[in-house]
């Protein structure tokens, strides 16, 4: 436990060192730098309330991961699952009534995103499951797929473009309708929006299924041994399939999230990275949900503080970007020294 | 120029970079270590590159940059990847995720007015490039493109075949403990396995800056680099096949010019999504059966059972 | 003349565990020295230290009186080590050509490769075939690859683990013989088993190892047979199950066989007609076998491996789906039935791979004991750990099993403990029509050999049909009323145990030649 923390402390200071000196080398000193950063996450009600809404997506997107994890897959594909999520509530979205009651609406959208994300990811599912390929390579090549499916959606005015007035008309698709814009919680002049109680409901469930149920033990099984598990009669596909789907479904409702807040429209980049941080959340909270509530909480202050980075210190964002990967680098380098670990 | 030619040109253009890289990172996985940071590393050397042509105003001194900062990346990726026995599919694409941060700062800082740069020039062979079609795509290369296409044809002929050298990597990647027991440095290859995919994958970056745009952009490679990882496992971890499978990425990302003189008019993203949408048929092993080197992602540690 | 290999007070340390502690051996050129013991002796990682795949902690080694401390495997080659690996050292998807220029370090070109095999080949009486590859050949002939490799390299020093684990009869003569010569040829030999048999026909020297230390050593001819397995065990022999010495002593089995109470008249559970089994590479590993097994009654499968054992063990529990014929228990055809179904019908199997196949070593003993059937253990929706804990308490205590509690994962429990369990798992099948033991005992300890045979014997007794397959061949002569020997493919026999002449009989079916 304490070479656990060992391990994490160094990281985490490797990281601030790194994030440090790229802000010194972005003309900023130290001290506006910083400030910049924590005006950018606790600042004020609006930069706080941003941070949650991005902790609540890269909660979502990192609780899937974990679901697959715990069945021995690697989910990297979030980022493409969250397009196609985003894609599928925007279908729904955008062509629903304005009198379609609120509650109906939302569950319409977010239904629709689960079901594209799932869908999405259930093309490697079912790669890996009946064909034997690695889930890590399909679902990194889905990510380009999916990326390019929203260009392409929001492109054509036949998909989900809105429709062209002038040559000033933004490739993005109309807005969604009223009801299916996800309700802000109503927090004084915070952007926080439904999509953190959302997040946290899918922590919270997601724990009690892997902790608590015969469901949760049947997958650590085929996570530790494919070969004992079927042995003992356990269906390791549909386990392992299941959970895969069940991850981009999670990232699919992420995505559903986004597109339903505002400015409520599918454009492109709208994923803005958030699969690739979802992943980063999922690979350091290492199974555990509780670090994945943490961690997500985390980066989602640092996205939000990194922002500000940007316009308040004029350190290039990307800076953010660097010090989560220095991040996982350390973490995932010092497996050899961490206790337990397997060797 | 004809729509064909232009096809077969643009193609061979953007097939070179995935050819050079994917020879590298075949050898690599041959001994067992994947390195997903292949993106990471041709971003890596095109950064350098552009840089180091920018400074010196010399595309020769951009090359070398480029290659001296791929192998110093690899040496990351190897020390993680074979010393270390990190999870070699998480450590790639961190380090894929670090270099594209990195680089987009580093540009933001360095590449205050004007992103162009001095670049190699085609050098057309006599009579080989009169051949229509064929000939100005192949035979006037610029001098990178020569020796990305030497490089790769080079570590097919030697990795590929059943050389020492190749029978040595073979071995290793299959059982590292056999090898090791039959007194082959197994870590020791491993690691100059990832530096050469380092070296190749730099190479690869400095052709898409030096020989191709003469500029360097944002994520310049933009995906180029899972390609090539992709090129291998749809190759079936044989030279000749991945070699091929490059040929055919770069000719469906060359689609994207091309198709508009075919009188093919279909929306750009479909277009730009084609190659990844052949790698994932590729490796989907939709056209095969597919046998991986046994020892592929798994660390090699002598004493591991007591 | 100095010895060839000098070990003094070697000691060596896993983790927690003391595998070799003080452990003196002195071996000579000319020689053939046995290093006897019970498996978790250390006889595995003396060889390794020797070898140079683990370091040692503690203590000095000489080589032909330099000190020596090979860091790796390559070193200990370069200063004329040689070793013949239990389970080989050989890339299967090669051909022998390719696994013998690796020996080599590649610097051999072909030609002279073919000279120096022939040479090899013509004195030691060994055959290899160059071209074929590796994975395509018996088990028998990847051993003479084996040694080819091995004195390919001119060695001073060979080390043998276990060599005659996985072969037949015959082809342990051969062995032997070859062993012989080596040390003949003014090398130094170190053949490494647990069985006793062999070594009075090879052997010069003894050392016996017992829990990482040196229980006896001296010239053979300075010991018993009977010494030696009490050396080996640390117990009299008049103390011990005479199955468990049938295991260790390769000669006495026919003494010991008690038949079980199998009738003939009943009906058989398990019914298996013309199954058949496509390989890799296009040969049959399974070529039409039949078997029945009656209610009670213990059927056991010889053989040396790779002759369609495991094969006909996975497919019959669910882990391999046949190209052809019919398997059956209680009349029900289970042929093509996922493993589930097959655990419905009252068929338990215990694996022989038990770490890949039998458990999963990261969960806890109550899981592993249940996991197959948590749909028991469901309170609310909830699985409900309380229950599982408390009747896996009552197994861990009915069977013996040592481990600090039901929640301590699986991976901290011995390799005898952990077999327990699985057959406890197994076991409380109800009904219990049949029981698969797939070499039961591999790796374990004596007190646990006899845990788990006994617990196969009250499956049979309890009504079970019960087959094992072991390269046992002294426990399976103790074990059960009737042997099959698996040849290419095919079941041959049956041999009945206790008639006299048993054991020659099978070891000539082991050899595909007739009873």
């Amino acid at each position: 436990m304490r070479r656990n923390l060992l391990v994490y402390g160094t990281a985490v200071l490797a990281a601030l060192l790194v994030g440090a000196a790229l802000a010194a080398g972005g003309g900023a000193d130290p001290a506006t730098a910083a400030t910049a950063l924590w005006d950018g996450m606790f600042g004020s009600s609006y930069a706080f309330g941003s941070a949650l809404n991005a902790a609540a997506v890269l909660g979502l997107i990192a609780t899937g991961f974990t679901v697959a994890h715990r069945a021995g897959l690697v989910n990297v594909g979030g980022e493409g699952q969250l397009a196609v999520g985003g894609i599928a509530a925007t279908a729904v979205g955008v062509n629903l009534p304005d009198a379609t009651p609120a509650p109906v609406a939302l569950a319409a959208l977010l239904l629709a995103g689960f079901a594209g994300g799932a869908a999405w990811a259930g093309i490697a599912a079912w790669l890996r499951v009946a064909r034997g390929v690695n889930e890590v390579i399909t679902t990194l090549l889905l990510n380009f797929v999916g990326t390019f499916l929203v260009v392409l959606v929001v492109h054509e005015e036949g998909l989900l473009r809105q429709p062209v007035t002038s040559a000033d008309t933004l490739p993005q698709s109309a807005p969604l309708a009223e009801p299916a814009r996800l309700p802000l919680l109503g927090l004084p002049e915070s952007p926080a929006t439904l999509a953190i109680v959302l997040a946290a409901v899918g922590v919270v469930v997601a724990a009690l299924v892997l902790r608590r149920t015969a469901t949760g033990a049947r997958l650590s099984s085929v996570g530790m041994s494919e070969p004992a598990s079927a042995r003992l009669g356990l269906p390791v596909g549909r386990l392992q399939g299941g959970s895969l789907a069940v991850a981009g479904g999670m990232s699919g409702v992420a995505g559903a999230t986004l597109v339903a807040t505002v400015p409520y429209v599918l454009a492109e980049h709208f994923t803005s990275g958030y699969g690739f941080t979802g992943l980063v959340v999922g690979l350091l909270a290492r199974g555990s949900l509780t670090a994945v509530a943490g961690t997500s909480l985390a980066f989602g202050l640092l996205a939000s503080g990194g922002i500000n980075l940007q316009l308040a210190a004029g350190v290039p964002a990307s800076s953010v970007q660097v010090v989560q990967s220095v991040l996982i680098i350390c973490v995932a380098g010092a497996v050899i020294f961490r206790k337990g670990a397997t060797r | 120029m004809s729509a064909l030619a232009e096809l077969v040109d643009g193609g061979v253009r953007l097939a070179i970079p995935l050819l050079v890289a994917s020879a590298g990172e075949l050898v690599s996985e041959r001994a067992g270590v994947l390195n997903m940071s292949v993106e990471g590393m041709m971003l890596t050397g095109a950064f350098a590159g552009a840089i180091g042509a920018h400074t010196t105003g010399s595309a020769s001194a951009g090359l070398v940059c480029a290659l001296v900062a791929g192998v110093l990346f690899a040496v990351l990726q190897a020390v993680l990847s074979v010393t270390l026995r990190a999870d070699q599919i998480v450590t790639g694409v961190a380090a894929n995720a670090l270099a594209l941060g990195a680089t987009t700062y580093g540009s933001r800082l360095y590449f205050t007015e004007g992103r162009t740069i001095p670049g190699f020039d085609p050098i057309a062979l006599p009579v080989l490039s009169d051949i229509p079609i064929l000939g100005p795509a192949l035979f006037e290369l610029t001098a990178v493109g020569y020796l990305c296409v030497a490089v790769a044809v080079v570590l097919a002929v030697l990795f590929g075949g059943r050389t020492g050298f190749g029978l040595a990597v073979t071995a290793i990647g299959a059982d590292a403990e056999t090898a090791d027991r039959s007194g082959l440095p197994v870590n020791a290859v491993r690691f100059c396995a990832v530096l050469l995919a380092g070296l190749t994958s730099a190479l690869a970056g400095a052709h898409l800056v030096l020989a191709d745009v003469h500029a360097f952009t944002d994520n310049i490679s933009a995906g180029a680099g899972y390609l090539a990882v992709a090129a291998v496992i749809a190759g079936r971890w044989k030279a000749w096949p991945t070699l091929l499978a490059c040929v055919f990425f770069g000719l469906a990302q060359a689609l994207q010019f091309a198709a508009p003189a075919f009188g093919v008019h279909l929306p750009t993203a479909v277009l730009v999504m084609s190659p990844y949408l052949l790698a994932l048929v590729a490796v989907s092993g939709l056209v095969g059966a597919s046998r991986s080197p046994a020892g592929l992602t798994l660390p090699f540690v002598r004493e591991a059972r007591a | 003349m100095e010895p060839a290999l000098e070990l003094t007070g070697v000691g060596k340390t896993f983790g927690k565990a003391r595998a070799l502690d003080a452990v003196d051996l002195t071996v000579r050129a000319g020689e053939v020295h046995c290093v006897l013991g019970e498996n978790g002796a250390g006889k595995s990682t003396l060889c390794n230290l020797v070898f140079g795949s683990a370091a040692l902690d503690e203590g000095e080694m000489r080589l032909f009186g330099e000190p020596y401390r090979p860091r790796r495997p390559a070193e200990a080659l370069a200063l004329g080590v040689a070793m013949v690996h239990q389970h080989f050292s050989l890339v299967p998807t090669l051909t022998v050509a390719e696994n013998l220029l690796l020996a080599e370090r590649v610097r051999l070109r072909m030609p002279d490769l073919t000279g120096r095999v022939a040479a090899i080949e013509a004195e030691y009486g060994l055959r290899v075939d160059l071209t074929a590859t590796v994975a395509d050949l018996p088990v028998g002939e990847r051993q003479s690859v084996e040694i080819v490799k091995c004195l390919l390299r001119d060695p001073r020093l060979v080390l043998l683990d276990e060599p005659t684990a996985v072969l037949g009869p015959a082809e342990v003569e051969a062995l032997l013989a070859t062993c012989r010569r080596i040390a003949d040829a003014g090398r130094a030999v170190v053949l490494v088993t647990h069985k006793l048999g062999e070594i009075e026909r090879a052997g010069d020297a003894a050392t016996v190892l017992r829990g990482g230390r040196v229980a006896g050593s001296g010239p053979l001819a300075d010991f018993t047979k009977d010494e030696l397995v009490e050396l080996m065990v640390g117990r009299h022999l008049a103390d011990l199950d005479p199955l468990l010495v049938a295991g260790l002593d390769a000669e006495s089995g026919d003494a010991a066989h008690a038949p079980a109470s199998g009738g003939d008249e009943a009906a058989p559970v398990v019914r298996v007609r013309g199954l058949r089994v496509r390989g890799p590479h296009g040969a049959d590993v399974l070529d039409g076998v039949d078997l029945d097994v009656r209610p009670g009654e213990i059927v056991g499968i010889a053989g040396v491996e790779g002759n369609g054992q495991s094969e006909l063990v996975a497919v019959l529990s669910g882990a391999l789906i046949p190209d052809g014929g019919v398997f059956e228990l209680d009349g029900t055809d289970l042929t093509r039935a996922a493993p589930a179904t097959r655990t419905a019908a009252g068929l338990g199997v215990i694996p022989e791979d038990r770490h890949h196949e039998g458990c999963v070593p990261g969960m806890t003993v109550a899981e592993n004991l249940f996991l197959g059937r948590l749909g028991e253990f469901r309170r609310f929706g909830l699985l409900d750990r309380k229950a599982m804990r408390l009747r896996a308490a009552k197994v861990i205590e009915e069977h013996g099993i040592r481990a600090t509690g039901p929640d301590a994962p699986l991976r901290t429990l011995s390799g005898g403990n952990q077999q327990k369990v699985v057959v406890a798992r197994e076991l409380a099948l109800d009904p219990l029509r049949c029981l698969i033991a797939a070499q039961p005992t591999r790796g374990l300890d004596i007190g646990a050999v006899d845990a788990v045979l006994s617990r196969v014997r009250d499956a049979a007794a309890g009504g079970a049909a019960v087959l094992v397959v072991s390269s046992e061949l002294p426990e399976l002569l103790t074990l059960c009323d009737r042997v099959m020997v698996a040849y290419r493919g095919r079941l041959l026999g049956p041999v009945t145990p206790g008639l006299p002449g048993a054991r020659d009989a099978i070891g000539r079916l082991m050899l595909g030649a007739s009873a």
